[in-house]
Formats: structure tokens, sequence, C-alpha cells
């Protein structure tokens, strides 16, 4: 490979940093650039549940040290942000009007939480749990023996609950069609899920459609929300857990093909020359399926990095999930979920 | 419990950002806030024109004696100029810029390019709040500010203060829009998630008690010459001494004192020593390349026994040289330059406190021992600010001219009397029977002109001998020592602006186990060999930091003591590196005692 090669990762996720690691390893000599939105090294958000159990300094979140960069020589611009893509010139346009020339992008920005379209009026009432800053707002909103709510219940926000109900909070689940995402399951299981929920200890709340959220007042919990059918509930905090939204507002004027997500071949290239993508962002052409498909979780995140380095660095290697995708209650009776497990 | 603050914060931009007035109300308002401030500028040879400036401050809890060799916080109002300071940041301190550019950027242009991985970003619309709050981007400097105290939760009040006096004597509408671009800055810093580790804590700062001033060491010299009732000045513009005059010339007219800027240096010096013959509180300031020209001057002012006080701050020479830059290579020239075996006292303040000191005490002492006093200091210390706590002024003496009658009156007045002390009875024109001849000739005990052999023997060894008592005059410690007490392994030797990098190199030495101390010596000439000599035999090796390349200040010690010594030269327009000086402390304590002067490389470790 010519060493003088500048490799662009946008997104500093489990996908993007994988992927500068297996670059770095295959071409000793080229240039890398991994982009992020965020502040931080990439740190480990699956711990973040932690805060509650009084980890709150962000360096003890980190994957790799401040030296790691230093010694595998890549750039890590932080705070940078990613405002439109330009295949033919193949240069990114940076939020604050810098232009960034790419030989070889890989797009690993991941996704988002999904707002429903009757609550985004309230979506500053609401927290999500995405990084360590947002997650130090929740342990600070939420009171001592206090509640929260958790809108949807996708399975993304098991570990938080579990975690929050073991240092002695509420949770309550307001149940929804996008409970359990992305897992799909037959009406027929529902029930069984929903028992393992409660023996994790959340409490389920079924009361259909959430209407709108309001400030508490001062005295009780800080959020009510009310629901359709005219029933309320209060909590400390409200979090949305309606499964994730893939972060491709960026790639509007790009000529990327999207449906949901990018659209990759196996191979994980976009139909355009010197771009791949990977991780929450990407839908994956599956011939099984006959359709392009998302894979979620650690595991299936982190080989997508693999493949779209091997294959940035002149590899044609297909991605394979090796995930298999049921929701399963434990022989204690609680639930997991086989894209959420990480070593 | 409450953590000691020591915070190094830099603004840089570029000559118009307004790089160093935002810097100046950052360390009024911090001082006003009750901590010690230390500061030092840096700004453009160039009057006009878009050259770097960078303001950097630290503020402490505790008593500081220099800058850090890094900062904590970065600020850029210009990234071209900021990105070669980006690593001046330590790991995990913050780097604050612009993330919303007037125009487009071209690649790697930007400081987001270049942080390393340890600094934590924030990125701020600098712009686009200013003109949110003011309608113009004229105040990116003081979002800038706001967004600091807002960051770190300094108090809104200090700095509301310290902007509505910076702008005290504009239209209001200028404080007004500062204000309000503070205040938008300040809720944009207050609402930020602060990752980086810098602890700024209030609780710690200083309550109250006694006056707290903001000087530079060429405002403090200002200050000690109105304490010590100068009666008139006479100087010529000079970088980096020009800040005397210019405060003098506002404050001493209003005082009843007189200045006058005369066509150059010589001009100067013989006016300064014709006011002191007729009795005044007399002074003049210049930097290197004046005292050149005053040398000749200098002489008669020992010969003829004339008070006179000169201020000189070093820059970067010989010639025109480095005007902008700092530097301590005019010790020789202060100490032995001239014709003649012309003694005088030279003294070198530490700090700007010191400046203050030195300044009022030179008036003293060059009154009493009748004789030209140089008070010698560095851009550095010239432009440094620091906090100077006014607990309980000074006494400083009044004017002490009045003859001491040592017999009939009339031509019997030996002005240049041999006396024990070697101290003559002075007096000056116009007094009954005070008539003598004043003169650059060799001279009798009357003043009369005199080559012989004795006399001139007599009067040289009178000339220097008067001086002895100098090392003893009250109120300034001409030498002084910190750090480890008793036999240690490295002591460092250090005068001027250097010491405070000597002394927190000694400190942070010490915290790694190496048994060390600093000797301040404030006395050039006549240079008090017994209390070096003393410290010097304590120490298995004497560093002598300073800013020259040739080790002015170690020849000076080396010569006097007959003792090895080993310099710690650094020549670079910058004030001494304490990293470097460390170095130099780490690789003396491992080595055996040299019997030799040698020049010590820290980087050739
Ligand atoms: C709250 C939450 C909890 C989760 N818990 C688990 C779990 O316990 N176990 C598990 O296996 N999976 C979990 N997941 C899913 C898992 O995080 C994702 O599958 C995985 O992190 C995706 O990795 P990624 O690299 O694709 O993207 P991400 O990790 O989401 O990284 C995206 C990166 O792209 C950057 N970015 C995005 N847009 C831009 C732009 N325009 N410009 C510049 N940079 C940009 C971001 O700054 C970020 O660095 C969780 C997800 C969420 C949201």
């Amino acid at each position: 490979m010519p060493s003088s090669t500048h490799h662009v990762v946008l997104g500093n996720g489990i996908a993007g940093n994988h992927a500068a690691d297996v670059i770095r390893k295959r071409d000793p000599n080229s240039r890398i650039t991994i982009i992020s939105a965020g502040a931080l090294l990439f740190y480990n958000r699956y711990d973040l549940p932690d805060v509650f159990r009084g980890r709150h300094q962000w360096v003890d979140y980190l994957v790799h040290p401040p030296e790691y960069y230093e010694s595998q020589n890549i750039t890590l611009r932080r705070k940078t942000r990613v405002v439109e893509l330009d295949p033919q010139t193949q240069t990114l346009s940076l939020a604050h009007r810098e232009t960034l020339h790419y030989d070889k992008l890989l797009i690993a920005t991941g996704g988002h939480a999904y707002i429903p379209a009757r609550l985004l009026d309230d979506v500053g009432l609401m927290h999500s749990f995405h990084n360590f800053r947002v997650a130090m707002q929740v342990q600070n909103a939420v009171r001592k023996n206090g509640t929260v709510i958790m809108l949807g219940g996708d399975v993304m926000g098991l570990d938080l609950a579990r975690t929050i109900i073991a240092t002695g909070h509420r949770v309550i689940v307001a149940l929804d069609n996008r409970t359990f995402w992305p897992h799909e399951i037959a009406q027929s299981e529902r029930a069984r899920y929903l028992q393992a929920l409660e023996s994790m200890g959340l409490d389920i709340w079924d009361h259909g459609k959430v209407d709108h959220i309001e400030a508490g007042n001062s005295k009780g919990p800080a959020r009510q929300v009310f629901f359709e059918d005219g029933s309320e509930i209060r909590g400390d905090v409200v979090m949305p857990f309606f499964g994730l939204v893939p972060t491709v507002d960026f790639l509007a004027t790009s000529g990327i093909d999207m449906e949901r997500g990018i659209l990759v071949s196996p191979q994980l290239q976009t139909a355009r020359d010197n771009i791949w993508a990977a991780g929450d962002v990407c839908q994956i052409w599956s011939a099984t399926s006959n359709a392009y498909r998302f894979y979620y979780g650690y595991r299936n995140v982190k080989m997508m990095g693999e493949v779209a380095a091997y294959n940035m660095t002149g590899e044609q290697s297909a991605f394979e999930s090796t995930v298999d995708e049921a929701l399963e209650v434990t022989s204690k009776g609680l639930l997991h979920s086989p894209f959420w497990e990480y070593d | 419990m409450a953590k000691q603050t020591d915070i190094q914060i830099s603004i840089c931009g570029s000559a118009g950002d307004g790089t160093i007035a935002v810097g100046d109300i950052f360390k009024r308002a911090m001082a006003r806030a009750g901590y010690r401030v230390i500061a030092f500028d840096h700004y453009p040879a160039e009057i006009r024109g878009f050259g770097k400036c960078i303001s950097r401050t630290r503020i402490s809890t505790n008593q500081v004696y220099s800058m850090k060799s890094y900062s904590d916080v970065l600020v850029s109002l210009n990234d071209l100029h900021a990105i070669p300071h980006v690593g001046e940041v330590r790991d995990y301190g913050a780097i604050i810029y612009d993330s919303a550019p007037m125009s487009a950027v071209a690649e790697g242009a930007h400081i987001s390019g270049h942080l390393m991985p340890g600094h934590l970003p924030y990125a701020l619309p600098i712009r686009e709040l200013s003109e949110l709050a003011t309608g113009a981007n004229r105040s990116r400097n003081i979002v800038a500010l706001g967004f600091i105290a807002g960051l770190y939760q300094l108090p809104q009040q200090a700095f509301h203060q310290a902007i509505a006096a910076k702008f005290e004597t504009k239209a209001p509408a200028v404080a007004d829009t500062a204000l309000a671009a503070f205040d938008s800055g300040f809720k944009s810093g207050s609402s930020t998630y602060k990752f980086d580790d810098v602890q700024i804590d209030h609780s710690r700062a200083r309550k109250n008690g006694g006056e707290v001033r903001m000087m530079t060491g060429n405002g403090a010299i200002a200050h000690g010459c109105l304490e010590a009732g100068i009666e008139t000045f006479f100087g010529y513009p000079i970088t980096p001494a020009t800040g005397i005059m210019e405060r003098l010339a506002v404050e001493m007219p209003r005082r009843g004192g007189r200045l006058v800027q005369t066509e150059d240096e010589i001009a100067a010096i013989s006016a300064t020593i014709g006011a002191g013959y007729a009795g005044a509180r007399a002074a003049t300031a210049t930097s290197g390349p004046g005292l050149a020209l005053m040398a000749e001057m200098l002489g008669l002012g020992v010969m003829a026994e004339v008070p006179a006080v000169v201020f000189v701050s070093q820059r970067g020479g010989p010639s025109t040289g480095m005007p902008t830059k700092t530097e301590q290579s005019d010790l020789n020239l202060a100490v032995w330059g001239g014709h003649g075996d012309a003694r005088r006292i030279v003294l070198a303040p530490t700090n700007v406190e010191g400046c203050r000191r030195c300044a009022a005490r030179a008036f003293e002492m060059a009154e009493k021992f009748q004789v030209p006093v140089i008070v010698l200091i560095d851009l550095y210390l010239s432009n440094r600010y620091e906090t100077v706590f006014l607990q309980g002024e000074d006494n400083f003496l009044p004017k002490n001219w009045q003859r001491v009658d040592s017999g009939a009156p009339g031509d019997n007045y030996r002005r240049y009397e041999l006396t024990a002390d070697g101290l003559s009875p002075r007096c000056v024109p116009g007094e009954a029977g005070g008539i003598y001849t004043a003169t650059g000739l060799e001279h009798d005990e009357y003043g009369h002109p005199n080559d012989s052999p004795d006399v001139h023997s007599l009067m040289s060894e009178k000339r220097h001998e008067k001086l002895r008592d100098a090392m003893k005059y009250p109120g300034i410690n001409f030498t002084k020592r910190f750090g480890d007490k008793g036999k240690i392994d490295v002591g460092l030797l250090a005068w001027g602006s250097t010491f405070g990098e000597a002394l927190e190199a000694v400190l942070l030495a010490r915290e790694e186990g190496i048994r060390c101390a600093a000797m301040k010596v404030v006395m050039m000439s006549p240079l008090p060999a017994r209390p070096i000599l003393r410290f010097c035999n304590d120490c298995q090796q004497v560093l002598v930091p300073e800013l020259n390349y040739t080790g002015q200040f170690a020849n000076l010690v080396s010569g006097e003591l007959g003792r090895p010594v080993t310099r710690v030269s650094h020549a670079t327009g910058a004030p001494m590196d304490i990293n470097y000086l460390l170095t130099a402390i780490r690789n003396a304590a491992k080595q055996k005692l040299r019997n030799k002067t040698t020049t010590s490389n820290p980087t050739k470790a």
C-alpha cells in the first residue's frame, strides 16, 4: 500500500477505533485521522451506567490512554463535526469551515436515539444516555431512591435499568411498539419477556402512547409524563429508549445511497469510490434476506470495523455476523440480548 | 479539603485582537478576587501589524515566584499564532478556541487539528457570541474571558469591576458593550461541562488584609521612586525601560516633581548627576545601549561622589539586538562598565515587590554612600505583572544630604575628607560655608585637583572602602537562602528575574528528593562575598543560572570567591526555562564535585 495514503475515519466509536487500529497494523506508514464530534478520547460507553456506582471520572472509562494515539501515530480530531461530504473532490467539510481531504474514508458515525415525532416538542425534558456528560447529568438528576422513567424500553437501556435498580432507585418502563428493539418479538412471546423485565425489578407501565411530558413542580419529582389514555406517571428523569437512528444528516448532498442507514455491500463499500461504512450507521446487503440490514451490538460493530479496515487496505473480505439474534430469558428468568455482549 | 489553586492561563492572538487587554482584565480581576497573580505578556516588536501577542497569567493561592513552564489553559483568538503554543498545554489541560471563524480555513490551519490527545477541547462560537451580544465581532476577546470565568466558576463580580475599571476613561457604552460580551461568554462557560482537571478553588483565595496592587516591575520602580520622594527625572525613551518614565511623567508633575525628556542618554545622565550635585533626589532610566552611553558620566559621578540613581532594564543585545526580548547580559557593564576604577552600587531585585523596594532604597543609598546606584532589571521583570500587597508601607527615609560639619566653614570645608568609614561631609551648592570644587579630576580632600601618587592612592581606597558598609544597609535582603538548610547536594545562586525560576526548580527538585537550595543575590556590587561563600561551602555543586551566553554572574562570583561554579546559561531571549533548570539540577545531583568552572548544558544530559 502507498504509505502516503490519508485514511480518514469518521467516528470515534467502536467501529472507527477498531478500524483505525487495524489500518495502522496493515499500513504502518499511512496517515490516519479519526474525527469525532465529541470532546473525549475513545471510551467505553457500555460501562457508563457505572456513574450510578460512583465512577465519576471520565478517564476511568478510557479504552486507550492519550499516549496510545501518539504511539500509533493516529491524529484524533475531537469537537470536530463533519457537515458535508463531497465524494467528487474527496473532501469533508467541517463545521468550523475547514475542509479535509481524504484518500480513503470510513464512515462510522453510529446512531442516535430515535424520538417519535409526537414527542419532538418535549425533547428538552428528556435525558439521553449516549455519552459521559449526559450520563453524569442523569446521575445528578436522579434523587436518592428516586425514579427513572424509560419510554419505549429498547434493550439498550437494559443494563442501565439494572444498575439504577441495584443502586436503590426505581425504574418504570412505559411500553411501546419499540419495546425490546432491535429484537422483533412475536405477540405470543411478549408476556414472557415482560415478566422477565419484572423479575429484573423494572416496573411495567402499559398505558399506550405518551401524549406529552411536563416539568414537575419544585417540590415533587422533576418530570410528569402524560399518556393518551389520560394516565400519568412521575419521575426524576425521563429517558427515550425507542431504538437508534443512523447519524447520516451530513450526507444529504453527498449522493451516497441511503435508506435509513448508508447502504453498503457485504465488503462494507458504498457505491462511491474510496468510501466505506461500518457500525450502527450502515445497512449491509444480505443475500439471504434479499435486503439491506442493520447489525447491532458490540461484536457486530467491532467486526465491521475490522472488515472495513482490511478492505480499505487492499482486501476484499465480506462481513458475516456471528451473533445469534434471539432475545433470551435466562434460567434465572432474566432478559439477555446477545447484541449487547461485549468483551 | 480545599486544594491549593495554582494555574496558568495563556491567551494568544494577533495584534488587534485585544489579547493583552483581556489578559490585563483577567489578572486584575483575579487580584481583586484575592489570588496572587504573576503575569508576563509577549507582544511583537512592531508597533503596527499582525504580530503574535500572548498574555500568560499564573494565579495561585500561595506565593509563587515565576511563570510556570507549561500552561493549564490556552485560549486561541488567532489559530495561526496559537498553534505553535498548543504543546505548552499540559495533559488534561484545556484549549479554548473559536468554532465559528469568519472565513473558510485552509486544511491544517484550524487549531482543532493540532491538539494533543491529552488536551481537552472547548469549541466555542466566540465570534458569533460576540456578534449576538454586542452587534460586532470586536469583543471576541471579552467573550472568551467570560467563558473562562464561567467554566471555572470565577467570581463574576470581580470581573465586572475589573472591566468597569479598564474602560473607566472611555464612553460608558464601551464598558457596557464589554460587560454584555463578558456575560454572554460567562453564561456559555457556566453551562459547559468541564472535562479538564483545572481546579480553581475560590474558598482558598485571600479574603482581605492590606491593599493589593497589580504592578509591573517598571510600575513598581516608578512607585518606589514616588514613595522615596523623587524630585527630578531625566530620561530618553528606550524599550523596555520607557514604562518607568511614562508612569513618572504622569505622576511627578502632580506631586511638584520635574521630568524632562532629554535629547539622548548622555544628556539624561549628565542632568541626573547635575541634579544630584544640587541636592535633588534624581534618577534616570535606560536599557543596555543607553547605559553604554552613560558610562563616561557615571565615572564623573563616582569621582565627584555625587548621588544619582540609574534604572537599567536589560534586553537582548549587543547593539539594537532584540529590543522586545529579555536577557541578563548587561551585568558586566553595570558592575564594571566605564573607565577607571569606578566602583558603584548595583542592585538587582528579583521580583516586582523587590523593584519597588530597591528603587526607593536606591535613593537613600546613593545619598548615604555618595555614589551612583544602578538598579538592574531586565525586560522580563520590567513587563511582568505581580500582585503587590501593600501591608504597612515601608518607611523610606527622607532626603538626607545635610552637611556634616567637620570644621570651620569657608575655605576649610573638606568635601572629600578622609574619614574612618570613607564617607565625607556632603553639602549642596548655596549652603553657607559649603563652597568646594566638584571635578572629574583626581582631587584632594578639598576637591582641589591633585594627581600626586599619595592622593590618588588614598582617594581610590576611600571611594572603594566607603561602599563596604553598603552591604549592611538595612531594609533590603541583599542575599537570602531558600530551600534545604545545612549541607546540600545542589545549590542555585541566582540573580534578577531568573531567581523566580531557580526557586521553582529547586522546589520541584526537592519534591524529587534532591537536597537543594537557592540563594538570591540582590546586591551585585559590591558583592556580598561572605554569605555567598558560606552558601557555596554548603553545596556539593553550585549552579549559576542566568540569561546570557557568557555566564556574567558566574564569572563575577568565581572571580571574587575563587571558587568553582557551574554556569547554566540560557541565551534565547526568553525567560529561564524551569525544566531546563530542573534537568541541570538532576544532572548536578548525580555528579561528583567538579573542581573547575564549567558550563552545564542540560540538553546534553
Ligand atoms: C445508550 C446506548 C447504550 C448502548 N449499550 C450497549 C451495550 O451495552 N452493548 C452493546 O453491545 N451495544 C450497546 N449500544 C450500541 C452500541 O453502542 C453501538 O452498537 C456501537 O457503539 C456503535 O458503534 P459505532 O462505532 O457504529 O458508533 P458510535 O459508537 O455511536 O460512534 C459514533 C461516532 O461518530 C461520531 N460522529 C457522529 N456524527 C458525526 C459527525 N457529523 N461529525 C463527526 N463525528 C461524528 C461521534 O462523535 C462518535 O464518535 C448502546 C448504544 C447506546 C446509544
